[in-house]
């Protein structure tokens, strides 16, 4: 235990000092990206209700998570695998899940400041009151770890190009067809059902709803279904990374 | 023997057979060249010893117990330098070393110390701050080395580790790899610079297609060739080439030139009958020369490559 303390420690000041010179260009995407969801969507709408303020308010942070882990996280992994750090890595005396928990705290640290950044502008233009839980930290921690463990599963297990082109979709899907932004009622029927069994929809309820406590209380099932994608994710990297040839 | 690998056969999905009942030891404070062409099965060997590629039959024994089986003690008593570069864009050298000292379970101050040994021994102080993409191939190379033996452990296997070094840089490499040893780690060196390797390491391991084609110390192996010195002469133009004398192992004419092997109790009739024919203005110049590891080693492979040819057009 102590030598997997100290190797994910060690592990983390190396991911932090390689990424270092990554993370202003890191910042500025997800500032465009929070003020762009919040701000831009509103031009979409003509009118803006509470219920769709809410849904932006709390769609932006989320679309950041999912933006940090599931499309920025996996084009770094296929660019390590294509550049040798993949394999370099590899070769380390340290435990592999040390080596994937520093990764998954790096990517994690990366998208805190557009979380926070998207809610503020969110607060700013909608001048909403948030009823936050205190349910947030941990459903903030899930969702990021879950798009970082799918993002991260996806980027291992194909190779780097083919992983390029899935975040590719996977940030079109998240941002257009999935109900993060709007109620999953305006979809069709059969995306509804499909929505059930994917992440997305379930990532946005769980921040939705520990931001907005609300009197309805909370709901179980999203956290119960990311929990099941995340240790999905997880293993599937876990056993690529400790595959031998 | 520190490590002990017993006929080893690796063969790839594909079918093709990267090593091929392979054996060969290393011991503490030795220096192993292991020398063959591209694909002759060097790096998947590398790759076995340390865990990273599972063998399809035969051992390893690494320490007194098997990689193959406990592939995390395998990478905490192996230090691998890659074929590929290390990561290093972002990071300078001496970042990248200290925190590779510290990951392979070295103590800050110490790991501190080597890292300020290291650069300084390999002369590259000068880019010891500056960021990894600013740094020339050489210069990564070289900070890839000092990332794996900063805290070498038992064994330590290099791939490559002169490609892209200048050659005053290349001596500075062989003299920290004989330094590992001496300090009793045991070394496993992968290289094409044959030549190089023939002054710093103890013995060579030839591979051909998978297989040792030989092995033994550099001077083992110029004794077994055929004659263990060459007789090189430049012939005058327009002159016949003269007839090879009854003494000569081994004669090739390829136009101006002709080489001929000798034994070394041969030395003073060679010298004396290439006296002569320089006097008769036959040869332009002659130079008796000891038979090198390089044209051993392409003897070796090249042979073999020929009847590899010959095999697969029957």
């Amino acid at each position: 235990m102590r030598h997997w303390l100290r190797s994910y420690l060690l592990l983390l000041r190396w991911h932090t000092i390689r990424l270092r010179y990554l993370l202003p260009l890191m910042l500025v995407i997800q500032t465009l990206l929070a003020v762009g969801i919040v701000v831009g969507f509103s031009f979409l709408l003509p009118t803006i209700d509470d219920a769709t303020a809410l849904y932006l308010a709390t769609g932006a942070p989320t679309l950041g998570l999912i933006t940090v882990g599931m499309v920025l996280a996996p084009q770094m992994v296929a660019q390590a695998k294509t550049e040798g750090t993949f394999d370099y890595h590899r070769t380390l005396p340290v435990p592999r899940s040390a080596l994937l928990a520093a990764d998954v705290t790096t990517w994690f640290a990366t998208s805190l400041p557009g979380l926070a950044l998207a809610l503020f502008t969110a607060t700013l233009r909608f001048d909403l009151d948030l009823d936050v839980s205190p349910l947030v930290v941990p459903a903030i921690l899930l969702v990021a770890l879950t798009a970082t463990a799918i993002g991260y599963a996806i980027s291992y297990a194909v190779p780097p190009a083919v992983a390029n082109l899935a975040a590719q979709v996977i940030v079109f899907v998240a941002l257009m067809f999935s109900p993060i932004n709007f109620p999953a009622d305006r979809l069709p029927g059969w995306l509804q059902a499909v929505h059930q069994v994917l992440p997305f929809q379930h990532m946005a309820e769980a921040i939705r709803g520990t931001l907005v406590a609300g009197a309805a209380g909370l709901d179980a099932v999203p956290f119960a279904v990311l929990a099941v994608w995340c240790a999905l994710g997880l293993t599937v990297t876990l056993r690529v990374m400790t595959r031998r040839s | 023997m520190l490590l002990r690998v017993d006929n080893l056969t690796k063969i790839y999905g594909r079918g093709a057979r990267a090593n091929d009942d392979l054996s060969l030891q290393v011991g503490e404070g030795e220096v192993l060249g292991l020398l063959g062409h591209n694909g002759a099965g060097k790096t998947t060997l590398l790759n076995q010893v340390a865990g990273l590629a599972r063998p399809t039959s035969g051992t390893i024994v690494l320490d007194g117990r098997d990689p193959v089986a406990d592939p995390a003690y395998a990478r905490r008593v192996c230090a691998l330098q890659l074929q590929a570069q290390a990561p290093l864009t972002g990071v300078t050298p001496r970042q990248a070393i200290d925190m590779l000292g510290r990951i392979r379970g070295g103590r800050r101050q110490r790991v501190r110390e080597r890292t300020g040994q290291l650069l300084a021994a390999l002369d590259i102080t000068e880019w010891a701050d500056t960021p990894g993409e600013k740094l020339s191939g050489g210069v990564r190379r070289l900070t890839a080395f000092c990332m794996a033996v900063v805290e070498p452990g038992r064994l330590v296997m290099l791939d490559e580790p002169t490609n892209d070094v200048d050659p005053v840089r290349r001596r500075l490499i062989w003299q920290q790899v004989r330094q590992l040893a001496a300090d009793g780690c045991a070394v496993v060196v992968v290289t094409h610079n044959v030549t190089e390797a023939e002054r710093s390491v103890d013995r060579v391991v030839v591979l051909d297609h998978g297989r040792v084609a030989t092995t033994g110390t550099p001077v083992e192996l110029r004794r077994r060739a055929s004659g263990d010195l060459r007789l090189e002469l430049t012939l005058t133009p327009g002159v016949a080439a003269p007839e090879p004398p009854s003494w000569a192992t081994r004669t090739t004419v390829r136009g101006q030139h002709m080489v001929i092997s000798v034994a070394s109790a041969g030395a003073p009739q060679a010298i004396a009958w290439a006296q002569h024919l320089h006097a008769s203005e036959s040869v332009a110049q002659f130079v008796l020369n000891p038979i090198s590891l390089e044209e051993i080693y392409v003897g070796l492979t090249g042979t073999s490559e020929e009847d590899h040819d010959a095999a697969l057009a029957a």
